[in-house]
């Protein structure tokens, strides 16, 4: 009776728990939804003149500066007092969650000698495959920046290195290509605010 | 005697019969020759005409000889279009409409210097960068130098002004001559120009610079480069002394040539105008005329940032200021399943919110948040404070210095 190949649709409308959502599909029920109470300044409340305040929600200026940017000298800083008791006052807990992770600004630490930088260099030109940055970095307790700045790799390190990559790239077809072109194009536009 | 050859070198252009005739007879006085010079000195001598008087054909010499290159300013009192432009732009009636009409004379239709608008454009230019540069400053004193340069050129560069020139109602000629309106802008497209209002200090190594591109920080274009943050176009090659004579005189002298002549040419009236304002009615006036008509317009600095990390920037600004470090915090979301989510992420220092940024990806809404913060940082504003050229008026109040911040964030 049932073809073969709704099968397996079949299967899986089963496996899924079926609840009974009520649908708004009549007109009625719809435009019933739909009907959404007045802003109250709109309403006439007896006087004849009166200001109707209803602004859209919006994203906030970047011309309204936050009170802590505000320098010491400006005259709104000490105007807004309910804002210099509030930051005077201790910091409560988060109210709501972290996106991203704690920042990190780490100060550079300075913790490597001269001595120690010939000795990574020495480290790279010789075993530039074991002692790759990232290994540097560990073993002198540094950033990978610094080792970068410190020690370059011999040609045909950096050469089959390089061959690996466009190896890798080879592989790529036409779609993931683009999708990565895109994502280069997306980030400097996000940048400029035009995203 | 630099200034000697270069008159005859100006001199060259104009037909010899007019430019006799126009010495005896001309009553305009030499305005601000001092600045002129001062404004091409330290260059060779361009051709301005390219043209050779001996080549030409007899009749062609006939012709010259008999007509002007730019219509006399005895004719400006009878140029309707002339007397409608300065009254639609309110000029005071000390202003007289000969002045009007040298303001619209580019140096390309006309060469002499005592004829075209170059000397009142250089005074013009000199105002209003000046009155720009103040205003900018004193009104957001966090801009990064690249952004205030920026907008130097969004209220006073060269395309805006001939857009400001356009709103003014003028018009070009089709070619410029003895024959036409006073009242039309008279330039010559097919004539290159040198630049004549482009005023300041010439790198020694300007002439490599153009040509091998070489590297020209921020720092050392608010020392030595105009206040638009260009170099200024110099002839003078460091590889020529050194004997590398690669560095052609005629190959440089192409790039001191004006490249877009109708936008040039409209700006440079406009500037003339200006200075024709100051020379006329005084300092006071060409402020008054200067704040209505170019510092007036709206200019959204705020998109003219471009962020690179914009984070690690706003982690730097909060430790070089003493803030706590700033965090990310999801304040509403809608849709996180759905194709099209949106995530709004505000940034805290402490307990102070710095900024808030909505995007499609909690990454990029992290980002905007951030990059709002930072534009809120650059774009403060003390709101209306005196300006330094306030001082120079009588009865005026001493100066108090106003607030500048130390620089931009590097991160």
């Amino acid at each position: 009776m049932e073809r073969p190949v709704l099968q397996p649709l079949r299967r899986l409308t089963a496996s899924v728990n079926l609840t009974s959502i009520r649908s708004q599909s009549t007109t009625r029920r719809t435009k019933k939804a739909l009907k959404i109470a007045p802003h109250p300044s709109f309403l006439d409340n007896g006087t004849d003149d009166h200001i109707v305040f209803n602004p859209p929600s919006s994203a906030p200026s970047v011309y309204h500066t936050p009170f802590k940017f505000l320098p010491k000298t400006d005259p709104r800083r000490q105007a807004n007092l309910t804002q210099l008791l509030r930051a005077s006052a201790p910091a409560s807990s988060p109210s709501a969650p972290e996106v991203g992770g704690t920042p990190s600004f780490v100060a550079p630490k300075h913790n490597v000698t001269a001595e120690q930088i010939e000795e990574m260099r020495a480290l790279r030109s010789s075993d530039p495959a074991t002692w790759s940055v990232l290994a540097l970095a560990k073993k002198f307790q540094c950033s990978n920046y610094f080792v970068l700045m410190c020690c370059r790799a011999n040609p045909q390190h950096r050469q089959s290195e390089k061959e690996r990559l466009e190896a890798i790239k080879a592989r790529w077809g036409p779609i993931r290509t683009k999708a990565r072109e895109d994502r280069q194009k997306r980030k400097v536009m996000l940048g400029r605010g035009e995203l | 005697m630099r200034r000697t050859r270069l008159a005859s070198q100006l001199l060259a252009g104009a037909p010899r019969a007019a430019r006799v005739s126009r010495i005896s007879s001309s009553t305009t006085p030499a305005l601000c020759t001092r600045g002129y010079a001062s404004a091409v000195s330290g260059r060779e001598p361009l051709s301005l005409d390219v043209e050779d008087e001996d080549a030409l054909s007899p009749k062609e010499l006939m012709r010259r000889s008999t007509s002007l290159p730019s219509p006399p300013p005895a004719r400006a009192k009878y140029s309707a279009k002339l007397a409608a432009l300065h009254a639609r732009l309110s000029l005071s009636p000390k202003i007289p409409v000969e002045t009007l009409a040298r303001a619209l004379i580019d140096p390309s239709a006309d060469a002499h210097p005592r004829f075209n608008n170059a000397n009142l454009a250089c005074i013009g230019a000199a105002l209003l960068n000046n009155h720009a540069s103040e205003f900018l400053i004193t009104k957001y004193p966090r801009l990064p130098m690249t952004i205030l340069f920026t907008a130097m050129k969004g209220y006073v560069g060269n395309p805006v002004l001939h857009q400001i020139a356009r709103a003014w109602g003028v018009e070009a000629t089709a070619s410029p001559g003895e024959e036409v309106d006073p009242g039309l802008l008279q330039f010559d497209i097919n004539k290159p120009t040198a630049m004549h209002t482009s005023w300041g200090y010439v790198r020694a190594e300007s002439a490599e610079i153009q040509r091998y591109k070489w590297r020209r920080g921020m720092s050392s274009r608010v020392m030595y480069d105009d206040a638009f943050g260009d170099l200024v176009p110099g002839q003078s090659s460091v590889s020529d002394k050194t004997g590398a004579l690669e560095m052609r005189n005629d190959k440089n002298s192409k790039e001191m040539l004006v490249k877009d002549m109708p936008t040039n040419a409209h700006a440079n009236f406009v500037r003339a105008v200006v200075g024709a304002v100051y020379l006329h009615c005084g300092r006071e006036a060409a402020k008054n005329f200067i704040k209505p008509h170019f510092l007036s317009r709206t200019l959204d600095l705020a998109s003219l940032f471009e962020f690179k990390i914009p984070t690690r920037e706003l982690a730097r600004l909060c430790a070089r200021e003493d803030f706590e470090l700033p965090v990310a915090r999801l304040e509403s979301e809608t849709g996180r399943l759905s194709r099209t989510p949106v995530f709004v992420v505000g940034i805290y220092s402490g307990r102070d919110k710095l900024g808030e940024g909505t995007g499609p990806d909690l990454d990029s809404a992290r980002k905007i948040a951030a990059m709002n913060a930072l534009k809120a940082w650059y774009l403060y504003s003390p709101g209306v404070v005196a300006v330094p050229s306030d001082t120079l008026a009588e009865d005026a109040a001493p100066w108090k210095p106003a607030y500048v911040d130390i620089g931009e964030v590097i991160s």
